[in-house]
């Protein structure tokens, strides 16, 4: 018999032999293309330049194609908003071309509206199911059409425009979420201009910052992130100064020489202040408005100011005779301050102090480029080509009232803004749409929107689409063109291109307007066409270097001092003792990133958490409540409920709880699903689009998941020495 | 257990073993199927076709590339297009199918191996690949030993630093 050692040899023996027998030659394939992509050769990567359709900001991008597939995208060095810079949105668009769960094909709802469970139906049979009820809207007057969509720039923006005109409809709403209408506001009431400046951050001296994260998730972050490296870096012997004044220790605010933390919604006051030391002081440009200001601004002193925002008084005077001494010098209001209840003050307040210190239209200050300056040979359409970058809230709601009264036949929906995810709840936008008898959504995916539609139609994704833009921010007047990169991956078709599609069936008026035999004709005819200045366009990413004049800030010597409306965040300071700050997130941003896993699993660089929203406090504060890192927290507001994980953040004031805005889905496939609570269903539904507008209180809960961070806190902070 | 047993035990233990040793020697001189019966003879040697009409990126590319369906249908469209072998050809296009070739010449995954360098550096094709002009499908009549690159790296006076080749 074989013995124990025997049998261990054998057995290894034969082990070995069975396992690497199998390394015999394997037959590989090798499998060239039926047809081969143009221009294609096996190993040999193309880059095609286009724009990154991941946020409003419009920043170039050009892309790796290798073997017929996109492999990696990175900034277009000639565009002028990121200079070769991405931020990790713009990187993650690959992960939205090839998404399992991105729609295919055109379907059809085959359950009750909004179980989200459809049926694929032929493009032929989509197009009819849209025609019938476009038709019978038609013939109303007036005709019941809505269309809502997000931000549509450029060409996309004239087909939609015109179409709705032809077709007789004014209800075209653009839905943009962190649109900066308080921005606008106050810019028109403090420059005289409705539109967004340029700041030349890269010739300033100083800058001072009101809870603006404008390297995180401003109007456009890469411009403003590379501006703001060269405001450091770029000079032999100045290094211009950073201070920021916020509720919270942000990203930004990390970035700062001096980071001083005030009550939220009380950024537009510390300006005030250090206004108040400018003129008291006669620190003021000889040509500001100085005299006539000083008796408005003799209320707000700095002791005062402290007393309303925490800001010691003696910060605020340095601050002031620092900004004041090293011109040129710039001070921007961010996201956190329009998104107040009166954003629009606050915004006006920060802007006085850059009409204070003289720098409107100067090197190191601000300007106004006139956008539709590079579409003025459309004419008064111009406006549908550089529309304003606001939010459309006003719109918005007052759609929702006539959804409701039954005015609408038909509505159209499109773009990544989620209205059902990022309005409050309380506006029931769901239940005002189930009151408009067809729905059709223009999607890539389905979220908790577009599973509201009777229609899902397909579209290709920004890098699979022809199209132009014009950003908000850093153009210096340049178009960029937005081309295919790969073939589509999907029989897709572009909105724009059903609309063209859908004019001509109805012929008409419609038709006339819409005269193109797709979107790409459009485009190609706009910009001379293939073979001309296009080709090389396309090639480049856009028509750079052709600046546009600036316009000029008229009002700036008339300025007066904005009116505070004082509106305190909703809620008894005495049940919900913490104001809630609601942040977009630098990853997911205002949640339309959330369904694609890379974004999801990059650590915050303020919590390093991961695939799960938190709520952040002082750590002092939550000693009062009881609370450990990491502990469940229930969220609760006067207007809704929600659980979330304790992050500490030393840096916050102490009376503030805040949450990035992002998570929370529930119909975003399966990376978005139910990760964390949607923090924006704490919010009213008050007259702005407020982020800022509640209060909130926290209390101890057992939740059944835990928060990954990729950091330990522990040793990030040293909670024990902060205690 | 008697010594005969034990070496009956030891020799059936060893016989996948032995299959393995017996597979992998008689690999390189295995002709490699194909699903179509390609003749490099009648396109290179009998018509003057030159390498890269059809391995068109070896001089563009790390990779010499096959030839795309499209390409073989320029001119199999109206040339031979009886032959049974043509027709299979066709049958693909049709169908809008890729030919599944099967690969036959190899280096290990630890060689880089550019074939733009080489063709660019005026090195005839058949001097790796030797015989393929009066081949049938793609053979394999040379091994690839580091001798073999190294020989010619030294004789030419180009770089025989490890990094050239190896990853």
């Amino acid at each position: 018999m074989l013995d124990r050692r025997q049998f261990l040899k054998l057995g290894g023996a034969t082990a070995f032999a069975t396992l690497f027998g199998g390394c015999d030659k394997v037959q590989r394939r090798l499998i060239p293309f039926v047809i081969p992509p143009e221009n294609y050769t096996l190993g040999e990567a193309l880059w095609y330049a286009s724009v990154c359709g991941q946020c409003p900001a419009g920043c170039g991008i050009v892309v790796r194609v290798s073997e017929g597939r996109a492999k990696k995208i990175e900034g277009n060095p000639l565009h002028p908003v990121n200079r070769g810079k991405l931020c990790a949105r713009g990187q993650a668009a690959l992960q939205a071309l090839y998404h399992p769960e991105r729609l295919s094909l055109p379907m059809k709802l085959s359950g009750p509206r909004g179980s989200g469970t459809y049926k694929p139906v032929s493009w032929e049979e989509a197009l009819s199911l849209l025609m019938g009820p476009l038709r019978k809207a038609k013939a109303e007057a007036p005709p019941s059409l809505l269309m809502l969509t997000g931000p549509m720039r450029g060409h996309a923006g004239l087909v939609a425009g015109r179409f709705m005109k032809a077709f007789g409809s004014p209800h075209r709403i653009a839905w943009e979420p962190l649109g900066p209408d308080a921005m606008l506001a106050a810019n028109a009431a403090v420059y005289g201009v409705r539109d967004l400046p340029e700041h030349d951050l890269a010739n300033a001296r100083y800058l001072l910052s009101f809870s603006g994260d404008f390297l995180e998730t401003g109007i456009s972050p890469v411009h403003y992130a590379r501006e703001f490296g060269r405001m450091r870096g770029d000079r032999e012997t100045i290094r211009g100064k950073f201070v920021h004044f916020g509720p919270r220790l942000s990203m930004t605010a990390a970035a700062a020489d001096l980071f001083l933390p005030c009550a939220p919604g009380s950024e537009g006051f510390v300006a005030l202040g250090i206004a108040h030391v400018m003129v008291r002081d006669r620190l003021t440009a000889a040509t500001a408005p100085a005299g006539r200001l000083a008796d408005d601004l003799s209320a707000y002193t700095p002791e005062a100011v402290e007393r309303k925002t925490g800001v010691h008084a003696h910060d605020i005077v340095a601050a002031a005779e620092e900004f004041a001494r090293n011109q040129p010098g710039l001070a921007i209001a961010g996201t956190g301050t329009a998104t107040g209840l009166d954003g629009a003050f606050q915004c006006a307040a920060v802007a006085l102090l850059n009409v204070l210190a003289g720098n409107v239209g100067k090197p190191g200050g601000l300007s106004f480029p006139n956008r539709a300056q590079a579409f003025a040979k459309y004419g008064p359409e111009a406006g549908l080509l550089a529309p304003s970058p606001e939010s459309g809230y006003a719109g918005m709601r007052a759609a929702l009232e006539k959804m409701r009264g039954g005015a609408f036949r038909i509505a159209l929906l499109s773009g990544a803004t989620n209205p059902a995810f990022t309005l409050p709840p309380s506006l029931k936008f769901g239940e005002a749409l189930s009151k408009v008898p067809f729905v059709v959504a223009f999607a890539s995916f389905l979220d908790e929107t577009t599973s509201l539609a009777d229609l899902v139609l397909p579209v290709p994704t920004t890098l699979e689409a022809w199209g132009d833009d014009l950003a908000p921010v850093g153009h210096a007047g340049a178009i960029t063109l937005c081309q295919p990169v790969v073939e589509p991956f999907h029989d897709t078709r572009s909105m724009p291109d059903i609309l063209i599609a859908a004019a001509k069936e109805l012929g008409g008026e419609p038709a006339k307007a819409l005269p193109w035999g797709s979107f790409r004709e459009c485009i190609e005819k706009a910009y001379g066409g293939p073979g001309g200045e296009m080709e090389k366009a396309l090639q480049r990413g856009g028509f750079f270097g052709e600046a546009t004049s600036p316009r000029s800030a008229a009002r700036t010597g008339s300025v007066s001092l904005p009116k505070a409306a004082d509106r305190p965040p909703g809620g008894d300071p005495k049940a919900f003792p913490l104001a809630l700050h609601l942040y977009p997130s630098i990853a997911l941003y205002d949640g339309r990133g959330a369904n694609l896993s890379w974004l999801q699993e990059m650590p915050d660089p303020i919590s390093t958490a991961v695939w799960r929203n938190w709520v952040e406090v002082n750590p002092k504060t939550a000693a009062g409540l009881g609370l450990a890192e990491g502990d469940g927290v229930t969220v609760t507001s006067p207007s809704g409920k929600i659980t979330a994980h304790v992050v500490f953040n030393p840096g916050i004031a102490p009376d503030v709880a805040a949450m990035p805005l992002g998570q929370g889905h529930t119909r975003y496939g399966r990376n978005a699903n139910g990760r964390g609570e949607n923090p924006v269903s704490l919010l009213p539904a008050g007259e702005a689009y407020a982020l800022q507008a509640t209060r909130v209180a926290l209390a101890k809960t057992k939740l059944s998941t835990t928060l990954a961070r990729t950091a330990n806190p522990e040793g990030q902070w040293k909670i024990s020495n902060l205690m | 257990m008697t010594r005969k047993h034990r070496f009956a035990a030891w020799i059936i233990g060893l016989l996948p073993l032995a299959s393995l040793l017996a597979a992998c020697s008689s690999a390189a001189a295995e002709t490699v199927p194909q699903p179509i019966a390609y003749s490099h003879r009648i396109h290179v040697t009998d018509n003057k076709l030159n390498c890269r009409f059809c391995h068109s990126s070896a001089n563009k590319s790390q990779y010499a590339n096959l030839p795309s369906v499209e390409k073989c249908m320029m001119c199999h469209r109206s040339i031979a297009t009886d032959n049974p072998e043509v027709k299979k050809i066709a049958q693909y296009w049709k169908e809008r199918k890729p030919i599944p070739w099967n690969k036959v010449i190899d280096l290990p995954n630890h060689v880089y191996f550019p074939h733009k360098k080489m063709v660019n550096a005026g090195i005839p094709c058949l001097t790796c690949h030797p015989g393929m002009d009066q081949a049938g499908t793609a053979v394999q009549n040379l091994e690839f030993g580091m001798g073999f690159c190294m020989d010619c790296h030294r004789k030419k006076k180009v770089s025989i630093d490890c990094w050239t080749c190896h990853y």
